[in-house]
């Protein structure tokens, strides 16, 4: 009688979790996948600026034109590069920092607000407030520098040299995600197993190691891969501080494909580019989780 | 963007019915020209009844906000301003609505304009489309107390065995950029922008001619592998590098004004609304020390228009505004207050004369300014040339090479809109 | 093995708590102390204090002589449970065993060993693969005890260790504890708040009340001399009767218990003793134990049945003494009938009542008998 009854009330129930889910799929489905299934579409077609219809059907086309394009493919190692760059140091510093703030007895909200400072300015007055510091001849950094006997350094009219100023001004607006992320996930963590590995005669460094590390792994993964899908998509701070240049040393690939669409007008290439992205996106976070999940 | 225009489109159904025909909508740039429009349009307020709404943004936001308003059938904007970067492919794609009809019937006289404006942000391929609105055609700013000492013209005579003057030829700049440049002291004869892309393009574009060079052909085939050409892309190398204050190579325009502005420079090649700004004692410490001076052999030409967009909610009370913008005097009001002048008019209006002793020097620039090529495709052209000129200077790329590449595109993208075969 | 001592050891807190108040404590080399009390009176604190991880606000706390307050914990080389488990949620079981073990670099092969026999030991050998997460309570704590055992640490310092453990095994835990502690002559501090825990295990049991130490002392002194009402009606299960009473001179110059209607004469042994109680009120304490059923011989005592339990080996009855409200209870034989209601006649076996003071709550010193044989 009730294996009978099973299936029917399993199909009932989920049929009624279905119902229940349903709104949130629906609106869920409007706001996420449409406009991926017009950027989709829009990858597809000969879709510009100037003829913004979809009746150019070219297939992958636009696909191939973005990989065959050496402008692309420099963009493409210059954000590797830069997303390497900005997501380990800002993390080893976050980290740093997120565990001194752990350590912070009194006064902890005035660290807080300092460090959350950068992060509410917009990355265009960081940009542009960095532009002035960094004036080769009237910024006040090389003015600085100059005072202990540093020459002026040509912090973004050389290549290598605006690549790292990048980073470093990334760093400096940024960072603090990072902290505030790891200090929240820090605060999060159960005491007990702390108490447990004094107990049992752990240092600093073996809790560090054992205890702090393993269970911060989910938020540590969290965080990484949040900041690294916003590493990916920096581009105001490009357009601002460097254009890209000088030559294309900073010419990192949401702001090429910003200028494809909008310098260029090729909405179609510029979408198969994002789709080209967003699948690195995608194999990236699901890479992170496995690794994630096999060690943990 | 699709609900964006659909917002608009709704917002718009609703707005006309309260307001027709007593509100329009513009959209402009930030820069001194819009402040001295917002100065006088409570006047055409007052004489109309008509409200007029100017909404303004930066100039790297202005392209993103217009378009989705333009491709609409009913827009958000009545009057929109155009830079000149934009014609070929708001022209292409048919965004403007034709004013030809329109000036016949209300007998706007637009002859007052200057010929080489008119060309850039007025008319294309003999139909109006607009209605020239400032001018930021580039010329050469320099130090003219510098310029004037009788020890440094006699310095300068012994050393080059020509005069110093405000030169007339490319050479004699060129020597004196030589010249003056210390760079123990820190004084640079030169400041250069060479950020990407549009700073650079742009100023370089300025070398090209100086050089004798072309972007195009008369068949729009490009010129761009020239000897002129690689003289004039070494010639910009050498000013960053041998010349210039360190970092040029990144600078934007307001960085390199900025280094002029400090004294720190004997000359900027720069758009001409700057030299009011050098005596502005609150930016400059040059002031009354700084002219403006036509490039030799000319310079590049810059401009924005009016324009009234297909998309228009209300043509006849946008072109009821652009009549009154553009009359006599109301550009003669603007122009008092600093704009930058587009007609005769204005040029030769005394008291204007008087006040902006350096008309006349802006009138010889516009007279022998250059045409950036305008067609579809030119802030692809623009994007280009940044990115080629850039990795020469940095020298990722000789002078032949980044030349070369550029003629490839360009010579792409003017087959592309059918300019050449 | 640790000699531990605390002189006047108190914790307070931050808002004026005082967890532990000025706690004196030796704990032998080699002794498994219990430490007895109601919730909150502090136990867990002392503990804490003990290991190192929490600090003394004032007091001493010796270890094998040593003054170790300021001690890291990792110096004083204790082992302790922790009343809330603390496994490591990120790890499996055999490491959670085998970490402390890891950080004094035993090597892999000797860690394998010990977990594998600490496992065996506490019957968790299948669980050795999984994490805390995936265990029941009682599993949890088992594997948190044998994170201590695992270890061969100068003192054990357990936490209530065998509170989530069901009946069977809680006492399989006992024997074995008590094995261990025999074994290894380990010193051991054992928290509970099971009075049976305590009596079975502990050589000495420390009862505390408020922060503060009421009585040490073996097993069974404390529950045959309990120094207060508090220890009297803490320690066994149903505890002592405690009974308003008076005591009066009796025919013959003795003297005798005021209890409701009822007048019990006191035994010779403790006239002396209780001289000073003559005429004055006190609590008579008479544990369930010591009233009897059809023993004619004893004085007897006649209470209303308002209950009858029958649990196994005995009946607790629970009536009303005559003119009394406080309710008493007695252990019966298992054949004892009543219906509630009923009258019943109980015989009181004087030799062990206490009295005590009711202002100051401490029991008034009398002569210890022993247990014998009461007469029927
Ligand atoms: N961090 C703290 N701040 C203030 N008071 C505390 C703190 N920790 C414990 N206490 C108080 O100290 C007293 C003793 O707590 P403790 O944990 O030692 O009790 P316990 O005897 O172990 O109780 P239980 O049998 O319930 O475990 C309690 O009243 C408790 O509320
Ligand atoms: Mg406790």
């Amino acid at each position: 009688m009730s294996a009978l009854f099973a299936p029917t009330l399993a199909a009932r129930d989920r049929r009624f979790g279905y119902a229940m889910a349903a709104p949130a799929i629906v609106v869920l489905a409007a706001i996420i996948l449409a406009p991926v299934a017009l950027a989709l579409a829009t990858s597809l077609f000969d879709y510009t600026l100037m003829n913004m219809t979809f009746d150019r059907f070219i297939g992958f086309d636009n696909f191939v034109a973005a990989l065959s394009s050496s402008e692309f493919a420099n963009s493409m190692v210059v954000t590797t590069l830069f997303v390497i760059a900005v997501v380990a140091l800002e993390f080893v510093i976050g980290f740093v920092v997120a565990l001194m703030l752990t350590t912070v007895k009194r006064g902890k909200n005035i660290y807080y607000l300092i460090l959350l400072i950068p992060l509410l300015i917009n990355p265009v007055v960081v940009g542009l407030i960095w532009r002035m510091l960094l004036h080769p001849t009237l910024g006040i950094v090389n003015w600085l520098l100059g005072g202990i006997g540093v020459p002026d350094i040509d912090w973004l009219g050389h290549p290598g040299t605006a690549f790292w100023t990048v980073v470093l001004v990334d760093i400096w607006h940024q960072v603090s995600f990072m902290a505030v992320l790891l200090t929240a996930g820090l605060s999060a963590l159960p005491t007990e197993p702390y108490e447990a590995a004094r107990a049992e005669g752990a240092g600093t460094l073996q809790t560090f190691w054992y205890i702090t590390l393993p269970l911060m792994k989910p938020v540590i993964a969290v965080t990484l891969l949040i900041r690294l899908i916003f590493a990916i998509k920096t581009y105001d701070l490009i357009y601002i501080m460097t254009r890209g240049g000088p030559g294309d040393a900073t010419d990192l690939i949401s702001y090429y494909i910003y200028r494809s669409a909008f310098a260029r007008l090729n909405l179609g290439e510029a979408a198969a580019m994002a789709i080209l992205l967003m699948v690195i996106v995608i194999v990236l976070t699901l890479a992170l989780f496995r690794t994630m999940r096999a060690r943990g | 963007m699709r609900v964006n225009m659909l917002l608009a489109a709704t917002a718009l159904v609703a707005v006309p019915m309260l307001a027709h025909g007593q509100t329009i909508s513009i959209l402009m740039e930030s820069v001194p020209d819009t402040r001295f429009v917002q100065e006088v349009v409570p006047q055409f307020t007052e004489a109309t009844g008509i409200e007029v709404d100017i909404e303004v943004v930066n100039y790297a936001e202005m392209h993103a906000k217009l378009v989705p308003q333009l491709v609409a059938p009913e827009g958000s904007y009545d009057v929109i301003v155009v830079d000149f970067y934009w014609v070929g492919e708001f022209i292409k794609a048919g965004w403007l609505q034709p004013l030809d009809d329109r000036i016949a019937e209300s007998g706007f006289d637009t002859s007052v304009y200057v010929p080489v404006l008119f060309d850039l942000v007025g008319q294309v391929d003999g139909t109006t489309y607009m209605l020239p609105f400032y001018n930021y055609a580039m010329g050469l700013t320099y130090r003219k107390d510098l310029l004037e000492d009788p020890e440094n013209q006699a310095a300068f005579e012994a050393r080059y065995g020509m005069p110093l003057r405000v030169p007339e030829t490319w050479e004699e700049y060129k020597n004196q950029v030589a010249f003056f440049t210390d760079r123990e002291a820190g004084f640079y004869g030169v400041v250069n922008q060479g950020l990407r892309p549009d700073p650079i393009a742009m100023e370089w574009s300025n070398y090209l001619f100086a050089n004798g060079g072309q972007f195009h052909d008369e068949n729009w085939n490009p010129t761009l592998t020239t000897p002129e050409a690689v003289q004039a892309l070494e010639d910009y190398k050498m000013m960053i590098s041998e010349y210039g204050p360190v970092g040029a190579a990144s600078f934007g325009f307001d960085e390199a004004f900025n280094v002029a502005a400090q004294g720190q420079a004997y000359s900027y090649l720069t758009y001409n609304m700057f030299r009011t700004a050098y005596d502005d004692p609150e930016i400059s410490a040059v002031v009354g020390k700084m002219e403006l001076a036509p490039v030799p052999n000319g310079g590049l030409n810059g401009a924005w228009g009016w324009a009234i967009p297909v998309s228009s909610p209300d043509p006849d009370a946008a072109w009821q505004f652009l009549q009154w913008i553009e009359s006599p005097e109301i550009a003669r009001q603007r122009a008092m207050l600093g704009g930058s002048p587009t007609r005769f008019d204005v040029f030769d209006d005394p008291e204007l004369n008087a006040t902006y002793p350096y008309y006349p020097a802006l009138r010889a620039l516009l007279d022998t300014a250059h045409n950036f090529p305008v067609f579809t495709y030119t802030p692809e052209l623009v994007d280009i040339m940044g990115r080629e000129l850039s990795l020469a200077v940095v020298g990722d790329k000789t002078s032949e090479e980044a030349l070369a590449a550029i003629q490839e595109e360009f010579t792409e993208l003017a087959r592309r809109d059918g300019k050449i075969e | 093995m640790a000699h531990i001592v605390l002189d006047k050891v108190t914790k307070s807190y931050a808002g004026g708590v005082t967890a532990v108040d000025a706690v004196d404590l030796e704990i032998r080399d080699g002794e498994l102390m219990v430490l007895l009390g109601p919730s909150g009176c502090g136990k867990s604190t002392t503990l804490r204090m003990i290991a190192g991880l929490e600090t003394i606000s004032s007091g001493d706390l010796y270890i094998d002589g040593e003054r170790v307050n300021e001690k890291d914990p990792r110096d004083r080389d204790l082992a302790i449970v922790f009343q809330n488990y603390a496994l490591y949620p990120h790890m499996n079981v055999a490491r959670n065993l085998g970490f402390g073990l890891k950080l004094r670099r035993v090597p892999p092969a000797e860690i394998e060993r010990r977990v594998q026999e600490t496992a065996r030991m506490l019957g968790i050998e299948a669980l050795l693969k999984r994490r805390p997460a995936q265990l029941s309570g009682g599993q949890r704590q088992r594997v948190a005890l044998g994170r201590a055992l695992v270890r061969q640490p100068r003192g054990f310092l357990l936490d209530e260790p065998l509170s989530n453990l069901d009946a069977q095994l809680r006492t399989t835990m006992r024997l074995e504890l008590i094995k261990l502690h025999r074994q290894l002559g380990a010193t051991i501090i054992h928290v509970t708040h099971d009075q049976l825990e305590a009596m079975t295990m502990g050589e000495r049991i420390c009862i505390m009340d408020g922060g503060k130490v009421v009585q040490v002392g073996p097993p069974a002194d404390v529950y045959r001399n309990p120094a207060s009402l508090f220890v009297a009606g803490f320690l066994a299960s149903p505890p002592m009767n405690l009974l308003p009473a008076a005591v009066v001179g009796s025919d013959g110059g003795g003297l005798a218990v005021r209890v409701g209607a009822t007048t019990l004469p006191l035994p010779e042994e403790y006239l002396q003793a209780y001289a000073g109680c003559r005429d004055r009120s006190v609590v008579l304490g008479v544990r369930p134990e010591d009233l009897h059923e059809a023993a004619p011989a004893l004085p007897q005592i006649t209470v209303a049945a308002n209950a009858v339990e029958m649990v196994g080996p005995e009946v607790i009855l629970v009536g009303t003494p005559e003119g009394l409200e406080t309710e008493a209870s007695a252990r019966l034989s298992r054949a004892f009938r009543a219906e509630p209601g009923d009258r019943i006649s109980l015989g009181v076996d004087m030799r062990q009542i206490h009295l005590f003071d009711p202002a100051t709550g401490l029991a008034v010193p009398r002569p210890d008998l022993g247990f014998e044989p009461h007469r029927r």
